[in-house]
């Protein structure tokens, strides 16, 4: 019996931390694929500047000349904020250069996901979309890593 | 007109105001709200958890049920209304997509159905007397209210959690029947 009452304490502890730990963010490897990076030069279209996750939506001009509609998972608009990304920093139409790892998801309806890793503005001014510490792949350029 | 095309219609209107848009778009006040939601709900379901526990027998059967039940409930409503209004406000800043989540739609119902059985939980305990007050057990009809109790919460929080994933938000185009269910709009405009 007491056994029962211990094992039901700690399992419900453990979610109880487990669900706390992780509300800020979901999990990268839930929706992002590790092992499929992505480059995207292309025009800024629109930006969702919304917790707690922002989309910076992109038009990237295929080999064929065709626009693809892309869109770039970011951090929060504070953790964008602290990378040096704000409302008023990323005008549509602004050309930008994102790298970061395709969504699970490949359909691309009705756009193709990612997950953004960095942000190269026009004036070559690159900064960090606030994957880190996501579970994202790290490579140690992001001084925030943990 | 559908259900579902009001609930969107309703959702998208909360979106257009502008305390809305500052929710979302913060950079303080989302994060503050979010965290104080969870942890209210840990001390709210913390202190419901132990009653709960207590009449399964499972947690300090020396204390009289009614005196823990007494001493908890201040904390526990407390922490319950915090969580309330922390929630309606995390839904104030996102309501098209959190409307339209299969998540949201699941913990909605069985909210609803923790709150009919918390009625029906306390009907019985005032039917069922102060008798088993000091037994280690209560009776039989109270602890499947107890037992009912531990499951939809834990049930509420998991889907509380799982809004945060996109695999089955609208735009991703689900599958039937998990796109009626969840609420998608074949000609939505905002997602």
């Amino acid at each position: 019996m007491r056994y029962i009452q211990y094992a039901l304490y700690l399992t419900l502890s453990l979610a109880a931390i487990h669900s706390w730990q992780v509300l800020a963010h979901h999990a990268f490897s839930a929706e992002f694929d590790k092992d499929a990076p992505v480059t995207l030069e292309g025009k800024v279209t629109k930006i969702e500047w919304i917790n707690p996750h922002a989309w910076i939506h992109l038009d990237v001009i295929g080999d064929d000349g065709e626009a693809v509609a892309w869109m770039v998972e970011g951090g929060t608009p504070n953790t964008l904020l602290r990378s040096g990304i704000h409302k008023n920093s990323l005008p549509i139409d602004s050309e930008i250069i994102v790298r970061g790892y395709r969504a699970n998801d490949k359909t691309c309806e009705p756009a193709c996901k990612a997950n953004g890793r960095d942000l190269t503005f026009a004036d070559g001014r690159k900064v960090f979309m606030g994957s880190s510490g996501t579970g994202a792949p790290s490579d140690g350029a992001d001084p925030r890593d943990r | 007109m559908s259900a579902n095309q009001i609930i969107y219609d309703l959702a998208v209107w909360l979106d257009t105001h502008s305390q809305s848009t500052a929710l979302h778009e913060s950079f303080y006040m989302y994060n503050w709200i979010e965290s104080t939601h969870v942890l209210a709900l840990m001390i709210s379901l913390g202190m419901l958890f132990l009653i709960d526990l207590r009449m399964l027998g499972l947690a300090l059967p020396d204390i009289p049920a009614s005196t823990l039940a007494q001493r908890l409930s201040l904390p526990m409503l407390v922490g319950f209304g915090v969580m309330i209004v922390t929630g309606l406000m995390l839904f104030y800043a996102i309501p098209v997509r959190t409307s339209q989540s299969l998540w949201f739609r699941i913990k909605i119902v069985l909210l609803i159905a923790a709150a009919i059985n918390a009625w029906l939980f306390h009907r019985r305990m005032r039917a069922a007397g102060t008798d088993w007050d000091r037994m280690q057990k209560a009776p039989r009809a109270l602890q499947w209210g107890a037992g009912l109790s531990l499951l939809f919460w834990a049930l509420i929080v998991i889907c509380g959690r799982l809004i945060a994933y996109d695999w089955f938000d609208c735009r991703t185009s689900p599958i039937e029947p998990i796109a009626t269910v969840a609420g998608c709009l074949i000609d939505q405009a905002q997602f």
